[in-house]
C-alpha cells in the first residue's frame, strides 16, 4: 500500500498564550500547565492524507518530535483516522531550530519506511517560521512546495499542487514523493468521531530516542542549532500614554480632543 | 562549519516574479547597504529569472555594489531546486557573511532550502537586524510569549541568514551610485522540475492598509464577525483601512493579508485604533511607526496600554458605537 506521512506538531494552546512568559534572566520559555493541542495548520495536512486513504487506500502514519507528555495530543491525529504515530522524544532533541528538527523529523519519515507523500502544515502557529517544509525536503532529497492551497489526483500517482505565491497562482504537476505545505484553503479538516476516538485507543503510537533513530549528536536539538538566541531586551516605546477610563461618553470624549490636540483629526 | 573569516559582505535575494523584481529586493539592500558601509564592505544583490542586464542594474542605485544576474529563459519560472543549487553554488563561489531574503511566498519557500543546503542558520521574519560587537548580524524577532524581543546570533556559521517581510524595512532612496552588474554563468538549466503545468498572475486589488492615513485595527477581543463589523464603519468614518491580529484572522473575521505585526504588514499611518488586542510585540512591531497610537481594551493591565498614546479601558463593542457616533456628529461639523 501506497504511504502518506503527516508532519504533526503539538503545541501550546494559542488560547492560553497570555499565560506563557519568558524569564527574562535564562530567556526559557515557561510553560508549565499550559495545554497542548495540534498545530490547526497540521490539521490540514491530515485531511489531505486521510483522503487518499478513503479513496485509495493509503496507510496514514503521523510523525512528530514532541515531549513524551504530547501523547494524547497525538491520539487525536489517531482518532482523526491515521493508522499509527511515530514520535521522537529525547531530552537530548530540546532547544532545536528547524534545522536540527528538520533533520530529525527526516529520519523519523525514514523510519515509516517509504513515504508517497509527505504532508505537512505550511507552518506552525508557536513557531510560525515557515522552514521546516523546505528543510525537510532538502534532508529527505525530495522536491517540496509551501503554501499549498489545493492538492488534487486523479489516480493517487499523478499529483497537480496548487501554490500561492500572492500575485500568481503556480500548479506543478508531479508522480512521486514530494514534501507539502498546506495551508487552511487546501481543505476542510475531518471531525474527530466517538468511534475514531474508541478506535484510537488500540493503534499503535511508538516513541523513539535520538539513539533508536541513530541520530548524529550533532546535528540534534541545541548542538545541531547554528542559531541561538543571545540576548533578550524591551525596546524604548515613548508615547504619551494617557489612560482614559470611565463611562464611553466620557472618555470618547476625551480622546477626541486629544486626538485634536495631537493634529491627527 | 565555516571558517567565519572567511566570508565578507551583505547580499540580498531580489526575487522576481514575472520579470518584475519585487519591493522587499529593494527595501533590503537599503539595509545591506547600512550595515556594509559600517563594516566598509560589499552589499550586493542577487537576482535569478529571465531578465537583461538592463532590467536589473536599477539595484545599484538602491545600494548594491554588485548585481549577481543568473538569467536563463528556464529560470523564469520558480523551481525551489533548481534555484537551490545556483545559489548554493554562488554562496560557496563568493562567501557572502550574510544572506537576506524577502519573507514573500518565494523568498520564505527557498532561504530555508539554501540554508539547509549550505548547512547554515536562518532567522524568520526579523524585524531588525544590526551589527554587534564581535562584527557578527544581530537578529531581532519577538521572543516567543511576545513580550520581550530576543536577539538571534548565528555565531559559527555562515552565511548569517534572515528573512524579511515586505514593509518592515524602510524602503531606500534611489541614488546615482557607481556599480556594476555581474552576469553569473548557469551553465545548462534544466527545465522546472516538478513540472509547472500553469502559472496564473493574480489580479491583485492593492490593500487599502498599505498607504492608509488611519488604520483600525481588530484583535480577538471583538468576539464575532458581527462586532467587527463597527471596525469597518469606525474605518469608514475616518476614511481608514481596516487591519488585523492573527487570532481574529484565525477566528475568518478579516482576510489573511491584513495581519499586521511580525509576521504581516508593517503600517504606518498617522492614527492607528486598536481594538479587543492585547499588544504582545509581534503585533506591536508592525504599528510601532505609527504617528499617534490609541488602544482599546478592557483589561487595565493589557500591555497594549503601555505603548499608546491614548489608551481607553473598556469594552469595544460599548465604546466602538459611541465613538462612530461622536466622530460622525463632529466631524461633519
Ligand atoms: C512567531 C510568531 C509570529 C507572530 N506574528 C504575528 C503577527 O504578525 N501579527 C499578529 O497579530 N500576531 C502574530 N502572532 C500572534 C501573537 O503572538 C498574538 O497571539 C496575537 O497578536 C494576539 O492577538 P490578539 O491581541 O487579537 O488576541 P489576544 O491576545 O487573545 O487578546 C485579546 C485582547 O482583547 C481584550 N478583550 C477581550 N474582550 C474585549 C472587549 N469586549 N473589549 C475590549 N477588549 C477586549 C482582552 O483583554 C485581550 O487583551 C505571532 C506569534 C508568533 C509565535
Ligand atoms: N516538532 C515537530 N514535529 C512534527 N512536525 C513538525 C514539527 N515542527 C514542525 N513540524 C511540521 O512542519 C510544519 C511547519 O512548521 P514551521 O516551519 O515551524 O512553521 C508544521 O506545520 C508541521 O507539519
Amino acid at each position: 500500500m501506497p504511504q502518506a506521512v503527516v508532519c504533526v506538531k503539538p503545541i501550546p494552546d494559542p488560547k492560553e498564550w497570555d499565560r506563557l512568559s519568558l524569564d527574562p534572566e535564562t530567556g526559557v520559555l515557561k510553560r508549565a500547565g499550559i495545554s497542548t493541542v495540534i498545530n490547526p495548520l497540521d490539521k490540514n495536512a491530515l485531511e489531505a492524507a486521510l483522503q487518499l486513504k478513503d479513496r485509495f487506500g493509503w496507510t496514514v502514519t503521523v510523525v512528530s518530535m514532541a515531549p513524551p507528555d504530547t501523547q494524547k495530543t497525538l491520539r487525536e491525529a489517531l482518532a482523526m483516522g491515521a493508522d499509527k504515530v511515530l514520535m521522537a522524544s529525547d531530552r537530548a532533541l530540546g532547544g532545536a531550530a528547524t534545522l536540527a528538527t528538520a533533520y530529525t523529523l527526516a529520519a523519523l519519515v525514514r523510519k515509516a519506511g517509504d513515504a508517497d507523500m509527505v504532508f505537512c502544515g505550511n507552518m506552525s502557529l508557536d513557531g510560525s517560521t515557515n522552514q521546516v517544509v523546505p528543510q525537510l525536503a532538502e534532508f529527505l532529497g525530495l522536491p517540496h512546495a509551501s503554501h499549498v492551497v489545493g492538492v488534487e489526483t486523479e489516480d493517487g500517482s499523478t499529483f497537480r499542487v496548487t501554490v500561492d505565491l500572492k500575485d500568481a497562482l503556480l500548479t506543478l504537476q508531479h508522480s512521486g514523493p514530494m514534501v507539502l505545505g498546506l495551508t487552511k484553503e487546501a481543505n476542510d479538516p475531518r471531525l474527530v468521531s466517538v468511534m475514531g476516538i474508541i478506535s484510537a485507543q488500540s493503534k499503535p503510537l511508538e516513541v523513539f530516542s535520538a539513539q533508536d533513530l541513530d541520530l548524529d549528536p550533532e546535528k540534534i536539538g541545541q548542538k545541531g542549532s547554528p542559531t541561538i538566541v543571545s540576548g533578550l531586551f524591551m525596546p524604548e516605546i515613548k508615547r504619551r500614554r494617557e489612560i482614559l477610563s470611565g463611562e464611553p461618553e466620557e472618555v470618547v470624549d476625551r480622546l477626541i480632543d486629544g486626538l485634536r490636540e495631537m493634529g491627527v483629526l | 562549519m565555516a571558517n567565519v573569516s572567511d566570508y565578507s559582505g551583505f547580499w540580498v535575494f531580489a526575487e522576481q516574479i514575472n520579470g518584475k523584481i519585487a519591493d522587499v529586493g529593494r527595501e533590503l539592500l537599503g539595509k545591506a547597504r547600512e550595515l556594509a558601509d559600517s563594516k566598509g564592505v560589499e552589499a550586493a544583490a542577487v537576482v535569478v529569472g529571465d531578465l537583461t542586464e538592463d532590467e536589473v542594474k536599477e539595484l545599484i542605485s538602491y545600494g548594491a555594489d554588485k548585481v549577481y544576474l543568473l538569467s536563463h529563459p528556464n529560470l523564469k519560472l520558480y523551481s525551489s531546486l533548481t534555484y537551490t543549487r545556483l545559489l548554493e553554488d554562488l554562496v560557496n563561489k563568493e562567501k557572502p557573511e550574510a544572506f537576506l531574503f524577502g519573507a514573500g511566498p518565494l523568498g520564505a519557500d527557498l532561504a530555508p532550502r539554501v540554508a539547509a543546503r549550505l548547512n547554515t542558520g536562518l532567522s524568520a521574519h526579523c524585524v531588525d537586524l544590526k551589527l554587534n560587537e564581535e562584527g557578527g548580524l544581530d537578529q531581532v524577532v519577538p521572543g516567543f510569549g511576545g513580550s520581550l524581543m530576543a536577539t538571534i546570533v548565528c555565531p559559527n556559521h555562515r552565511p548569517q541568514m534572515a528573512t524579511v517581510m515586505p514593509g518592515a524595512m524602510k524602503m531606500p532612496e534611489p541614488k546615482e551610485r557607481e556599480g556594476e552588474v555581474v552576469r553569473v554563468d548557469v551553465g545548462e538549466v534544466p527545465s522546472p522540475s516538478p513540472e509547472i503545468v500553469e502559472f496564473k498572475p493574480k489580479e491583485r486589488s492593492a490593500v487599502a492598509l498599505d498607504g492608509a492615513d488611519v488604520v483600525i485595527a481588530g484583535g480577538w477581543g471583538i468576539g464575532s464577525e458581527e462586532n467587527w463589523k463597527l471596525l469597518e464603519e469606525l474605518a469608514e468614518v475616518l476614511g481608514g483601512a481596516v487591519g488585523a491580529t492573527r487570532p481574529a484572522i484565525d477566528e475568518g473575521w478579516a482576510p489573511e493579508d491584513v495581519m499586521i505585526g511580525q509576521s504581516g504588514k508593517t503600517v504606518h499611518p498617522k492614527l492607528y485604533i486598536g481594538a479587543g488586542i492585547s499588544g504582545v510585540m509581534h503585533h506591536v512591531v508592525g504599528i510601532q511607526d505609527s504617528e499617534v497610537i490609541v488602544a482599546i481594551n478592557k483589561d487595565p493591565k493589557a500591555q497594549i496600554f503601555e505603548v499608546c498614546d491614548f489608551g481607553i479601558v473598556g469594552d469595544a463593542t460599548k465604546v466602538l458605537p459611541v465613538l462612530i457616533s461622536k466622530l460622525k456628529e463632529k466631524l461633519g461639523e
